[in-house]
């Protein structure tokens, strides 16, 4: 910044200073006095700008700060209403799709009834064993069979379409999860950035990734099993550690 | 046999119920946590418990103990169906005397096999 000196005035500085000083060239002398200062104006300058920066750095995260005001008023309740959009819309899907399956259960049971209960005069006739008063009856079983059969499938086609239209809660669902990715993805980036302004390392939080175990026990599902030696990945893993333990 | 299914979502308490259905259990009831599911066992003669892990209020771990230190329930197979797959929590069901843990998500033919393997035991 200045020239090869240590202080903040040269002898010859400070000897033409005189000079100018006592021929009264006060002109001379103060450009001189200006020469000097110069420097140290340029570092006192450095140092401003430094700090405009920070300011403006920290002006910045202000603005992150009133972001994340907004998530937590608003983005977040209403990710917590989308979120129990889903639980209706899977409940509702998973009882329509109940409903219809408990329609069918007793309509093919009644039909492999009749089936059971006419198949021995029917292998009987195969053989030509059957007589014809067996013959008639048979014959009526059969008429009640197929009328039966006939009206019950097209009942359990309607019931089957209904099991079908129920899944449209996939996609619903699967739209609505996806802005709640997005908006945790968003919390996370907001939560980074202000460690950071703060000079915390993300890196240290990332330590503690798996959830401790003690009076909170219960997890729910496993998203992660593969990556984890805590947890058992299916039944067989569930059954190899009972039989282990003596059961 | 009188059964008592304990989970606190309808719908999987309804999946269980049309399972055991199927194998040919008919006489089913429903609680949808351990605090209710316990006054039911204690004023009815129950037979076997289904239960779920996670629930709010009593949880089926609680439940289970609570089942194993009361001399007139104690002797009432249960049978956990729940998504906790914990090696410790299988760990803690088996000292806590369950009689077969199953882990959600599972099949008709796993309960199925499971139902045979503890009455098997019983019997």
């Amino acid at each position: 910044m200045s020239t090869a000196m240590t202080g903040q005035i040269s002898l010859e500085q400070a000897k033409s200073l005189v000079v100018f000083l006592e021929a009264g060239q006060q002109a001379a002398a103060d450009a001189v006095i200006a020469e000097i200062q110069n420097p140290i104006n340029s570092e006192l300058f450095a140092e401003i700008g430094k700090l405009t920066r920070q300011l403006h750095d920290s002006l910045t995260n202000f603005q992150l700060d009133s972001r994340l005001n907004d998530l937590a008023t608003a983005d977040i309740p209403d990710a917590k209403e989308r979120l129990n959009y889903v639980i209706t819309r899977t409940e509702e899907a998973a009882n329509k799709t109940m409903d219809a399956v408990e329609a069918i259960f007793p309509v093919v049971d009644t039909i492999a009834g009749q089936v059971a209960a006419v198949n021995p005069s029917w292998t009987k006739l195969m053989n030509n064993e059957l007589d014809l008063t067996e013959f008639k009856s048979l014959c009526l079983d059969i008429d009640t069979l197929l009328k039966n059969t006939g009206k019950e499938t097209h009942n359990i086609h309607r019931l089957m379409t209904d099991v079908l239209m129920a899944q449209d809660f996939q996609d619903l669902t699967g739209q609505v999860i996806r802005k709640v990715i997005d908006l945790v993805r968003e919390v996370e980036d907001s939560l980074i950035n202000m460690l950071t302004a703060f000079g915390i390392s993300a890196e240290r939080a990332q330590e503690q990734t798996s959830p401790k175990v003690g009076e909170n026990l219960v997890e729910g599902p496993i998203v992660n099993a593969a990556n984890r030696d805590d947890v058992v990945e299916d039944q067989d893993d569930v059954d190899d550690l009972l039989s282990s333990l003596g059961f | 046999m009188k059964v008592l299914v304990v989970d606190d979502f309808s719908t999987m308490r309804r999946i269980v119920k049309n399972l055991l259905r199927d194998l040919g259990f008919t006489n089913i009831s429903e609680a949808d946590d351990g605090s209710t599911a316990l006054p039911m066992l204690q004023g009815g003669d129950f037979d076997f418990v289904v239960t779920d892990w996670n629930m709010p209020g009593m949880q089926g771990i609680d439940l289970l103990k609570a089942i194993r230190a009361d001399a007139s329930l104690s002797h009432i197979p249960v049978l956990l169906i729940t998504a906790e797959a914990k090696k410790e929590q299988i760990v803690m069901a088996a000292q806590a005397g369950v009689n077969g843990y199953i882990v959600k998500p599972f099949t008709a033919a796993t309960l199925k096999t499971k139902l045979d393997k503890i009455f098997e035991r019983l019997a």
